[in-house]
């Protein structure tokens, strides 16, 4: 081909210009490299209306679903104010689908009504990322150079726009991840400070716990008590520290009863199995007192007291044994010191009493021995004295009357005792009663049974009287058991309901028991088997049941002991005062 | 055939109380109780001994009888002076007389004290006589 030189040096000017062009826009990914798409779209756009000689050049970006697309335009030497971009847009886009070569009526003001090539331009493969449209006046738009150019750019950019996505994509995912990293660490951090919370939680309870365990193992042995628990249908016992103390037992050891029995004074031994037997079957709390003995031979007193919980099938009692030795032997000291006052003030008043009786009866009966003394020997002597005996034997019946004139005193003296008329439920005079000796009889190691009538009809009469009978016969009892070891020393009180409208009393005890023969001395005044006993309990006790018109009667055991009962007639209803009969106490006619 | 026994009756009478008056000794005895002053006298006269009974030691006490009682028979309980008030009185006048307390009391612990302090015997009332006996024997041979 034949070429001109001028036209030639022209030719390699341009291509030259292309050359630079092509690596300018070569080089434009490194400039792009980090930006984000519209920053990319306007060095493009840029790039472009500078190399090319554009009047307008203009990109709208594809965007998802939802989004606002990216729509810039640039106008070279732009004067005056520019619509907006996606206008501007959207009318270039009608030029092209009109296939115009007029610049559209909305920049017609600003570009002039010259004839303009629009030309547009696909990003991506099939245009999917957007479209760039560039617009000149010249008419020879674009050149082959320039199409090249176009062309490069469309792909650069279609390339940085790819990188840019992906990057904003693999910043958005980093974004993601940091946040979720962030938001883990979080949630670490908060479970963390949870855990420690519960760990120092945990600790104090922990700390809280041993301190209580510990105030309570100190409490325990301060006030010598320790606790335990018994599961009824295994015999699984549980004790704490301070019982094994107590028990004087290792530690390390199985409690079993059988340990327990090792303990336990043998003296005590049948009121404790008996004890544990009605527990069994009772399923009622226990308050119990009974001695231990130690290996070394000493003795200590203990309380237990224990409550059943569960149901049938897990019954389970639970509750503390006391050590009360010290307790005891204050008890003891003050028991003494009460019993002692008391048997003095007995002394003082019974002693008076028996002294005033005495003096009273032996005054005549000393008259009596005398006279006749000295009667028999006035007839024995030689010649015998007639009138002197007969003297003597006058004053010896004179002193006999006078004799029983002072019975018959003190009787009138006994029968003076008011006694009152009220309503009295014998149940609840019993319960009073047995409270009131109930450490008596713990004393003798007397295991007491109560056998209490339900709805016992209440009886009429002097409420103390009857508890004098009641009280005299629970010691009677106790006391004619103080010899008996080679059995539990059992002692019952019942009361019921007797026929002919009476309730009826009775206490039944393993003492001595009486014989036969003695049967009808038994209720007489100052008879008695007792080495310290007035023997009037129970001619006084017979008394007052009498003046209650009722009796009091004593039968033998089949097996050891004696049955003792009183009957006495119901409250009639509607009664008023005349329930007790005063003058029915026996008089010395009735004794003589 | 009559008059001489009961002659002799007589002189036998007359003879035995001159000796009761002379030679028996004599006991006395201080009782509150009547019916004591009344009946022990006569036991122990039928022991055959002289005897003299006061109602209190204080008529005891202003009587002649003092020096010649050989032994007492006293009561302890008596209204005003008691029986050992007595025994402490004769003490301070010098009268050494055996003493046999005679008491209706039950209380068997004073004997001892009461022997402690120098009694012959103590007797609870109602004594039997041979004690009573006994016990002036006793206290007649101390003197």
């Amino acid at each position: 081909m034949e070429v001109q030189p001028e036209h030639a040096s022209g030719e390699i000017k341009h291509l030259q210009r292309c050359i630079n062009d092509l690596v300018s826009l070569l080089a434009l990914p490194a400039v792009w490299s980090g930006g984000d798409p519209p920053q990319i779209l306007h060095t493009l756009l840029d790039a472009l209306i500078r190399m090319l000689r554009l009047d307008l050049a203009s990109v709208r970006l594809e965007v998802p679903v939802g989004e606002v697309p990216i729509e810039i335009v640039r106008i070279a030497g732009l004067r005056g104010a520019m619509p907006p971009a996606h206008e501007i847009c959207e009318a270039l886009n009608q030029c092209l689908k009109n296939d115009s070569r007029k610049w559209p009526p909305l920049l017609q003001s600003l570009m002039g009504d010259g004839d303009v090539s629009i030309v547009p331009l696909p990003l991506g493969l099939q245009g999917e990322l957007g479209v760039v449209v560039v617009a000149t006046q010249r008419a020879d738009f674009p050149q082959q150079t320039e199409a090249l150019l176009l062309s490069v750019a469309a792909n650069q950019a279609s390339i940085g726009l790819q990188e840019a996505r992906l990057l904003s994509h693999q910043k958005q995912l980093a974004n993601e991840l940091d946040q979720r990293v962030v938001q883990r660490t979080a949630e670490l951090a908060a479970a963390n400070e949870g855990l420690k919370q519960e760990l120092a939680e945990r600790k104090r309870a922990e700390q809280e716990l041993q301190r209580s365990e510990a105030f309570l193992a100190e409490a325990q042995h301060l006030s010598r008590i320790g606790s335990f628990s018994w599961r009824v249908s295994t015999d699984e016992i549980t004790w704490s520290e301070q019982l094994y103390r107590i028990f004087q037992i290792d530690r390390d050891a199985r409690v079993t009863f059988e340990l327990i029995g090792t303990r336990i004074h043998p003296e005590d031994l049948s009121v404790f199995q008996e004890q544990i037997e009605r527990s069994r079957q009772d399923r009622s709390d226990v308050q119990l007192e009974f001695r231990l003995q130690m290996p070394d031979g000493a003795v200590k007193y203990v309380h237990v007291a224990a409550h059943i919980r569960g149901d049938r099938s897990q019954l389970e009692y639970i509750g503390a044994v006391q050590d009360v030795t010290e307790r005891r032997s204050w008890e003891e000291a003050l028991s003494k010191a009460r019993s002692e006052l008391a048997h003095v003030a007995r002394i003082t008043s019974l002693g008076v009493l028996t002294a005033s009786i005495a003096h009273e009866v032996n005054q005549p009966l000393s008259g009596i021995v005398t006279n006749a003394s000295t009667c028999l020997r006035m007839l024995a002597a030689d010649p015998p004295n007639l009138d002197g005996a007969r003297e003597t034997a006058r004053r010896t019946i004179r002193d006999g009357n006078r004799a029983s004139e002072v019975v018959t005193r003190l009787r009138a003296l006994f029968r003076k005792k008011e006694t009152t008329n009220e309503s009295v439920d014998l149940n609840d005079a019993t319960r009073e009663v047995v409270v009131l000796s109930s450490s008596e009889l713990q004393r003798n190691r007397v295991i007491l049974q109560q056998e209490l009538a339900d709805d016992l009809a209440a009886v009429a009469g002097d409420r103390v009287q009857l508890q004098q009978v009641i009280l005299n016969l629970l010691r009677n009892a106790s006391d004619a058991m103080s010899a008996v070891d080679d059995r539990p020393r059992q002692l019952l009180i019942r009361t019921e309901a007797d026929e002919d409208n009476h309730v009826r009393l009775t206490v039944k005890d393993v003492g001595v028991g009486f014989s036969p023969h003695s049967a009808d001395r038994l209720f007489e005044s100052f008879y008695t088997t007792k080495n310290d006993g007035m023997g009037i309990g129970l001619s006084v006790s017979r008394s007052i049941i009498e003046s209650h018109h009722g009796r009091l009667w004593a039968t033998p055991n089949d097996g050891p002991g004696v049955t003792f009962s009183f009957s006495v007639p119901c409250r009639p209803e509607g009664l008023t005062t005349d329930g007790v009969d005063a003058s029915r106490l026996p008089s010395v006619s009735d004794a003589a | 055939m009559d008059a001489l026994p009961r002659q002799a009756h007589a002189y036998w009478m007359g003879l035995r109380q001159k000796r009761r008056a002379t030679e028996r000794p004599l006991v006395s005895v201080v009782d509150d109780d009547e019916s004591v002053r009344e009946s022990l006298p006569d036991l122990v006269k039928e022991f055959g001994f002289a005897v003299r009974a006061f109602s209190s030691p204080e008529e005891f006490l202003a009587s002649d009888f003092v020096r010649q009682t050989k032994c007492l028979i006293l009561d302890i309980a008596m209204p005003g002076m008691s029986g050992t008030d007595l025994q402490r009185e004769l003490k301070i006048r010098g009268h050494g007389i055996p003493i046999i307390f005679i008491t209706a009391s039950t209380d068997k612990t004073v004997r001892p004290r009461l022997l402690e302090q120098g009694a012959v015997e103590c007797l609870f009332k109602p004594f039997s006589d041979a004690a009573l006996l006994e016990a002036l024997n006793v206290a007649l041979r101390v003197n």
